[in-house]
C-alpha cells in the first residue's frame, strides 16, 4: 500500500479474474491502480492498460471460444523492476500456438483482429513462455518504461 | 455503458457514455445497426466515452460498412481524446468518417 501517493519505481501485484467478459473492467481497474503507484505519462498508462486488457479480452475470446461458462479463473501479474515492466498472464484455456497469434493487415478493413496489432503497438515484446507452472499459458509482455 | 439516441429528420444521433469493451459491443450493435439498417444517417456521438477498445472499435467499422451497404452514413461526433488516439492508432481515421 503506498499511503503518501508518491511514485515508486519497483511493482510486484498479481490479481485472479474469473475468465468472462465482465472480468475486463475489473482488469482495467487492476491495472490502473498499480500504475497510479508509477510515475508514468498518463498517456502512457492509458496505453499500457489498453494493451493489458487486450491480452486479457484474447484469453477470454479465443482461449475459451465455444466455453459458454467457466469457473477457471486468469492471472495477471504486474511488475516493475529497474525500469523494467513485465506483465505476465496466466489461464488454463486453449493452448495457444504462438505461430498462429496474428493481427489482420491494417489495409483490410474488417471488424475484429485489431488486439494483437494494438500489444504489438504498445509493448516492447510478447512472448509466450513454457514454465507455466499448472497454466496452460503464460504470456509475458515487457516494455522499458 | 449507457446511451441514448434523438432523432432529427433523417438522423439518428446515438450519445455512448462510458467504456466500450467486448462486454458491451454487442449491446452496442443492437442500438447502432439496426438504425443504419433502416438506411438513416447516423451520428455516432463519443464525447462522453472514456475508453474504447479493439471490440468497440469492431462496433465502429462495422456500423461504417454497413452504412455504406445501406447507401448511407455513420458520422463520428465529437470523438473524445482517449478514443481518437485508439482509432489513430488502428489507422482508421481516414477510412471512418470522423466529423
Amino acid at each position: 500500500m503506498n499511503f503518501f501517493n508518491t511514485a515508486v519505481n519497483q511493482v510486484s501485484e498479481s490479481k485472479d479474474f474469473p475468465v468472462n467478459t465482465a472480468s475486463l473492467k475489473e482488469v482495467r481497474t487492476f491495472s490502473r491502480d498499480v500504475f497510479e503507484k508509477i510515475n508514468l505519462p498518463q498517456n502512457q498508462k492509458d496505453e499500457l492498460v489498453l494493451a493489458i486488457a487486450e491480452a486479457a479480452q484474447n484469453i477470454v475470446k479465443h482461449g475459451y471460444k465455444g466455453v459458454e461458462q467457466t469457473n477457471d479463473k486468469m492471472e495477471i501479474k504486474i511488475s516493475l523492476k529497474d525500469g523494467n515492466l513485465e506483465i505476465g498472464f496466466f489461464d488454463k484455456g486453449k493452448a495457444v500456438v504462438p505461430q498462429n497469434v496474428q493481427h489482420r493487415k491494417l489495409d483490410d478493413i474488417k471488424p475484429g483482429g485489431l488486439g494483437t496489432f494494438f500489444i504489438k503497438e504498445i509493448m516492447d515484446a510478447a512472448v509466450f513462455k513454457k514454465d507455466q507452472k499448472g497454466w496452460v499459458n503464460h504470456l509475458v509482455l515487457t516494455k522499458k518504461i | 455503458m449507457t446511451y441514448k439516441v434523438t432523432e432529427e429528420g433523417n438522423v439518428s444521433t446515438v450519445f455512448l457514455n462510458g467504456e466500450i469493451d467486448m462486454d458491451v459491443t454487442e449491446k452496442a450493435k443492437e442500438v447502432i445497426l439496426p438504425l443504419v439498417e433502416s438506411g438513416k444517417e447516423v451520428h455516432l456521438n463519443l464525447k462522453d466515452v472514456s475508453y474504447m477498445d479493439s471490440s468497440g472499435i469492431s462496433v465502429l467499422i462495422e456500423s461504417h460498412q454497413k452504412a455504406l451497404e445501406k447507401n448511407t452514413k455513420v458520422i463520428i461526433k465529437e470523438v473524445s481524446k482517449s478514443v481518437l488516439k485508439v482509432i489513430m492508432m488502428a489507422k482508421l481515421e481516414q477510412i471512418l468518417n470522423l466529423g
